[in-house]
Parts: C-alpha cells; structure tokens; sequence
C-alpha cells in the first residue's frame, strides 16, 4: 500500500528520468542568447546614441563647422590633432591640462579659462564613437551640429517684454519646460525674489560672454538640475531670443540683496500669521467657551437690573 | 431579527427622596482616585435644575446625540468626517473644569494643629486640583444645595415652552416643587461615545451591552466625552483616558447588583435583561420625535413569545437569559405597563435606563387667604400638578406629552385603587373609571403597587447569569485569560528569559 501510495504526480514526471535531456539543454540556449542580446545592445545602442549624446552634452560649448562657442568649432579636429591624445583629453580633460600639455593649456586660454567639464559616463568605447561622428560630420557640406541658427536681429523692447513673461512664467514655454524663476532670480522681481536653487542670473549675459553663447546654452543647458528637465522640453529659438534680449537688458544692474529678500519674507509671514490668528478667531467666534460662567452673570445682570427698575418706579412713585 | 440582550434599568422617581446614598456607594467603589475626584459615574440632580454639568441638556451648547439630517442619515452632532480634521487639536464643545466643579477637600489638620487664638480653628475648603484655599463656587449636587435658586433653577433646558405663569409658579410659596433625577450612563442601543471614538476603544459588550471603555486602547481624544449627550463619560486627567459608569459588571457577573442599585434606600432601582432587535435600531433611531418612545418600545421583544424564544437560542443567547429575561421587571415596567419612559429620547442613542415619571405632591387650595390642605379632590388632577406636565414631557418625551401623560395617568389610577381597596373613603365605582379611563384593570394595578411598593430584592434585580466563560471563549483561549485576569500580574506571567 505505501509504495502505491507513492507515485508520482503528473506534474512532477517532467523533472525525472524522462525530461531531464531536454529540459537541461533548453535554458542553456536561452541563457546564451540572452547573454548575446545584452552585450549587443550597449554597443549598437552607443553607436546610434551619438549625435544625442552630442547634442546634449557637447553642443552648448561647441559646434561642427559653425565656428566656436565658448569651446573650439570641432570641424576637422581630428585632421589638428591625433586621435589617441584627443581621447585622452575627452576622456579627463582635467587632468590633461594639470599635466601642463601645451596644447590644452592653449585651448584653455582660447575658451577664457573655462575648463572643459569631465563628463560622466564617458568612455574610451563612446569617445572613439563621437570622435567617428566628428570625423563623418566634418566632411558634410552641413552638419545637423552647425549649431543653433541664431537670429541676428537687433533686439526690440516687445523682446524683452516676452523674455520677462517666459521668465516669471505669465508666458509659459512652448514645449512645456519650467519657468525660469522656480530656480533663478532677478534683480527687479520685487521683494520675493526668485527660486533660490539656481543662481542670479541679472549678469549671465556678461558671465557667459555674449549673445552667441548664451543662446547656445539656452538651446541645449548642460547642469545637471537643468538638463533633465529641458533635454525633454527643448527652448525654441524664438524663446532663446527674447531671453536673450532680457538677459541683455538686465546686464549692467546689480542682483537682488538676498538679505533684504528673506527679511520681506520673514515680515510678509509675521503679517500672514497674524491674519491667520484672527481670522480662526472670527471663523470660530460662537464656539464653546464655557456654560456656567456666563450663565451665573448673566442671571445676577438680570436681577440687578431688575433691582434698578424697581427702584425707579418707588423713586418715580414717591415723588 | 438580531436577536441581543440587554440588561436594562428602571429609575422609579416618584420613590426617589434625593439622598445621594447611590452617589456615594459609587464614589466609594470606582472614583475615589486620583484624577477621578469630579467624576460621578452616579449623580441626582434636583429638577428643575441645571444639573451636572451644568446644563447638560442644552445641546444647543455642548452638541451632544445624534441629529437627523434632510436626507434621511443620522449624524453624530458634535463630531464628523467634515468636522473633525479641522478640530484635530482641540475638541469643541467640551464641558470645562468649572461647568463640572473644581473638586475640593477642607483643611481638617488645622483643626487640630492650628496655633492658640481667639477664634476657633476651622477646616478651609482646599482644591484638589491645585491644593489652594479656593471659594467654592459649583458643586456637583449644586442645585439641591441651593434648591429653586432663581440662577440654577430658572435655567433648566426643560422649562422650554413653558408659559411665564407656570414659570412663576414653579418657585411661589405653596407651589414650589422639586423632584430628583438620578443619573448613570444609560448603556444605550445607539451610543454616541462608541460611535464617536476615534481609537475604536469604546465598546458595547456582546452578551449583556454594557457600553465600556477600554483602558488600553483609549488615546484621550475625547469624543465620548463631547459626543455623549447624557455627558456621562468622563476624561480622567491623571491616567489621560476616559472613564464612565461600568454598571458595576464586576458585580454583576458574580450576580450581585451594582452598588447604587444595591445601595438605594428608597429602592427605587430595577435591573433586569431585555431582549431586542438589533437589526431595525437605525431604522428607530431615525424616527421623528414624537414617534421616538414608541419606537424603541417596538424594538424590545417579548420574551414569552415562543418565535423569540426560538430567535434568540439561535443567536447564541442561554436558556438562563431568557428565563431571566421573561421574569426583568424592567420588561414590565417599560413594555407591559408601559409607565417608564427613556430620558431625552430625542438625542436618538435610544438609552436603555427608563423612568418612572414622578407625581407632584397633594395640592392645597386656597380661599379667602387661608390655606387648605384637605381637599376633595384627593388625588389632584394630573393636568393641574405642580410639575407642569409640559416640563416633564421635555423629559421624557421629546417635548410630546402623550406618553408621559399615558404614564402618570396609570400611576394617578393605581393610588385610587389602592385608596379605595384599603382606606375606603373613595368609592369603588370611582376608582374601577379611573382604572378604565387609564387603560389598566385591577390586576395590573395591583401587580403595579406590589412591584412598587412591596418589592423585594429579589423583586427588583433579576440579574441573568453572565456566562462570562462562554464570552471569553469566544475571543481566546480561557485559560491563557485566567492567567492574565485577576489579582497580582497583568498581562501574564513570563518565566525564564
């Protein structure tokens, strides 16, 4: 009776005698296809990622063949330059220029000692990729990366007029990007100020050196709180220009005292507060205070008055 | 049919002489402690009266109870979903230190260490709050203290639509008339304190729906205490959890009455099981007012009923509860009688302590200045009492006379009855029209006077057993609850590490 009692059950045949080949070789193949797939993917995936990682990362210092930003037009930077020492530097520029390369400190001073920033993320493999694209793009007539075609009109005061809405965010931006003023602030946005995360940016026009490569910051801004947000909700460049013209205009004014700012702040939350407090008094004026309190006044009043009256009319009665 | 069990009460006023002997009893046994000191689980108020706290009645003011809104739902007045985030902090509507009274002692040891002087030493009163010389100004007994004063008693909520005449008469000589009114939770069908509490701590027993607080679970937010329109649940400021009357279960699951019952000299107190439907209380509960009186009566069953009979041993409740149940006096009181009649049914928690209403004292009448007390009319109209019958149908009524009337007519036929059995100056012709006119026969009057007048203690507390160990098997293992119960550890003996 036991042994009887001891067959095995349908579902578990498939894991003895006769399944066992079979069910073995299976997931092997598909471990190494999966394998094969993963490590395919990054490569390939790298590759086609290039011109977006330029764009993104590259693009607001430099351009290809449409002449320098803050950083160097790339066109042609392989044919100045070998490959090996441009991967070194793209690699860690830093550490190139500490190294005192003659070559990069000279680029340093080109780009007003504005050192090129070491980028995550970037590797031998994606540095011999951008160096390919660099190569390919040079010998197009024009290249996607020529840079962001900015208008060369004078600016107008409709200009700055729009260039403050999109600041303060009246206006709100085309692909839906954040206002300006949730992280920066201005010299003339009265006693509040701006967000604080950013920095003040009434001299950006002067700190980034111009029109030229301001806008080009604004076409594609690289910190790391700004690019999140605008790399999905890109400035357009009829935006650009008048936040240009804004930035132009605001140039020679000095920023907002922050110290001044927190004090408007601390007194309009003091006044606030102070609001707040008789307006719970007003919402709240018929609740419960006590009953036999006012009840007891409230009876003695009644009796004296009454006492009063009385007394009147004798007084009145005797006269 | 839900069937349940109750153990229901019966206050008989017209036997009550006010002698606060069930206040003691109760301060003696459950607050004589520390925090405790300005509660009275039991209290008899003098009415009119404001009572304790002071007017306790006016929920207008403390928005005690249950109210109806348009759309057919029953709201708690005091508290809601609505209403309780922005009060989160602090609770509405709470009686203060001084609407209870600051609780007080007297400086007895001056008495007998006070240095030599011309005067006599006396014993100052000293509050227990803060152990300063205080001047008392409110008590809880404040209105029998100072009996038709015109503050205490002119502001009773129960005087509403009463004429200035019948005001006036209330406190004029020869007409001054006061009755009491003892009070303990009315372990009621519809609680507001349960229904109220945040936490979840209040609870209604299952086997005998005695309403409690649990000591552990309690988080002082005190809701019951706002929410209970009979503000008879208390905030102890020591232990920071609230209290109430516990219908002194201890004794009864040992079958003992509670200790006001036991302790009432003008035995005035009736106990005993009621069984009722639990599955209509809404439906009652939502009731206009003068239909309320009527309706909890229809909620109650009746025990010789072989259908209930039947009903309730399926619902799980014991052979002993319903015999118990069959012989409660409250059962005939309230439902055979129908002469005890819930207090301010009209706060919808459906209370389960009925009163017997009181009759006023024999009238005197007066001609030319003098004035007689031998009347003809022996037993003076009920429509002529000194209580104006309108003040006591705000009583117990929900301001509708009918019941009360129904009630005090019944009594008024009872004492002719009796007069005519016994002293014989009133005809029996007489009496057996007054007996007619009241909707009762003979017997009921007789079985009426013996349940009030000669009851024995067996009479007036039939208390059904407990069947404590069936309850506690329901929730776990009994046991593991000796172990935890009684005396000594709480919480159960751990052993080794």
């Amino acid at each position: 009776m036991a042994a009887e009692n001891q067959h095995p059950q349908p579902g578990n045949a498939l894991h003895s005698a006769g399944g066992a080949t079979a069910s073995r070789i299976c997931p092997l193949k598909g471990v190494m296809a999966v394998v094969a797939i993963l490590w395919l993917l990054p490569a390939t995936g790298q590759a086609q990622d290039s011109p977006e990682f330029f764009r993104q990362n590259c693009m607001n210092c430099h351009t290809i063949g449409g002449g320098r930003l803050t950083g160097p037009d790339l066109k042609d930077v392989t044919q100045r330059k070998d490959r090996e020492w441009l991967i070194n530097f793209m690699m860690n520029p830093k550490a190139v220029i500490d190294s005192g390369d003659p070559y990069a400190l000279k680029i340093l001073e080109e780009s007003r000692n504005v050192p090129m920033p070491t980028l995550p993320g970037m590797t031998r493999e994606r540095s011999e990729n951008l160096l390919d694209l660099i190569e390919a793009e040079s010998k197009l007539p024009q290249s996607q990366f020529e840079g962001l075609k900015i208008s060369n009109q004078p600016f107008t005061d409709a200009d700055r007029a729009l260039g403050r809405e999109l600041f303060l965010g009246t206006r709100r931006l085309e692909a839906g990007g954040a206002a300006c003023i949730n992280c920066h602030s201005m010299h003339d946005l009265g006693p509040l100020g701006g967000g604080r995360l950013g920095p003040d940016l009434t001299n950006v026009y002067e700190r980034l050196k111009g029109r030229q490569s301001l806008s080009a910051w604004l076409g594609a801004p690289a910190t790391e709180t700004m690019q999140p947000i605008f790399k999905r909700h890109p400035i357009s460049g009829d935006e650009i220009h008048a936040l240009v013209a804004y930035f132009d205009a605001s140039a020679g004014e000095t920023p907002a005292q922050p110290t001044s700012n927190q004090i408007a702040f601390l007194l309009m939350g003091l006044i606030g507060a102070t609001a707040a407090v008789f307006g719970f008094d007003a919402i709240w004026k018929r609740r419960f205070r006590a009953v036999r309190q006012p009840l007891v006044a409230e009876s003695i009043a009644h009796e004296h008055a009454e006492n009063v009256a009385h007394h009147q009319a004798e007084s009145t009665a005797e006269h | 049919m839900n069937i349940r069990s109750q153990v229901s009460m019966v206050f008989h006023l017209d036997k009550c002489i006010g002698c606060h002997t069930c206040s003691i009893a109760c301060k003696n046994v459950w607050t004589d402690r520390k925090g405790a000191e300005y509660m009275w689980w039991n209290n008899v108020e003098t009415k009119p009266g404001t009572g304790y706290p002071t007017k306790w009645e006016d929920q207008d003011k403390y928005k005690g109870g249950w109210e109806t809104n348009g759309n057919g739902k029953l709201n708690i007045k005091s508290t809601g979903r609505a209403k309780i985030i922005p009060n989160i902090f602090h609770n509405p509507h709470m009686p203060s230190m001084d609407d209870y009274y600051e609780p007080w002692t007297y400086d007895y040891q001056n008495l007998f260490n006070a240095k030599e002087g011309a005067d006599q030493p006396t014993a100052e009163p000293i509050s227990l709050i803060d152990g300063q010389k205080i001047d008392v100004q409110a008590g809880p007994n404040w209105d029998d203290d100072l009996g038709g004063s015109p503050i205490y008693a002119e502001n009773d909520p129960n005087l509403k639509g009463l004429t200035e005449q019948q005001r006036m008469q209330l406190s004029s000589v020869e007409r001054l008339v006061f009755f009491y009114l003892p009070r303990i939770c009315n372990h009621c069908l519809n609680p507001c304190c349960v229904a109220s509490c945040p936490s979840g701590a209040i609870y209604k027993r299952g086997e005998d729906g005695i309403v409690l607080i649990d000591q552990q679970r309690c988080r002082a937010w005190r809701s019951c205490v706002a929410a209970c329109p009979y503000k008879k649940t208390y905030f102890n400021w020591f232990t920071g959890k609230s209290e109430k009357c516990i219908l002194c279960y201890p004794r009864l699951e040992t079958g003992q009455a509670p200790a006001c019952f036991h302790s009432c000299v003008g035995r005035i107190r009736y106990l005993g099981v009621l069984l009722y439907d639990a599955d209509r209380l809404e439906e009652v509960a939502k009731l206009p007012d003068d239909q309320l009186v009527e309706g909890q009566r229809s909620l109650i069953l009746n025990p010789h009923d072989p259908a209930v009979i039947a009903a309730a041993k399926k619902a799980g409740i014991s052979d002993g509860v319903i015999d118990s149940a069959q012989k409660s006096p409250v059962y005939r009181f309230v439902m055979e009688w129908k002469i005890a009649l819930p207090p301010h049914v009209e706060y919808r928690t459906l209370p389960m302590l009925f009163y017997v209403p009181p009759m006023s004292p024999v009238q005197a009448s007066k001609s030319d200045d003098t004035i007689h007390h031998d009347t003809e009319d022996l037993f003076h109209d009920i429509d002529s009492a000194r209580v104006p019958m309108k003040f006591l149908a705000n009583l117990f009524g929900a301001g509708h006379e009918g019941q009360v009337r129904y009630a005090l007519a019944k009594q008024k036929a009872v004492r002719w009855h009796r007069r005519a059995e016994t002293v014989g100056d009133v005809s029996r012709e007489l009496a057996d029209r007054m007996l007619q006119e009241a909707n009762c026969t003979r017997e009921e009057a007789e079985a009426i006077y013996k349940l009030t007048a000669l009851c024995t203690f067996e009479d007036r507390f039939v208390i059904p057993p407990m069947h404590r160990e069936q309850a506690i098997e329901m929730m776990k293992e009994p046991h593991e609850h000796r172990e935890e119960a009684g005396f000594g550890f709480v919480g159960g003996l751990r052993r080794g590490l």
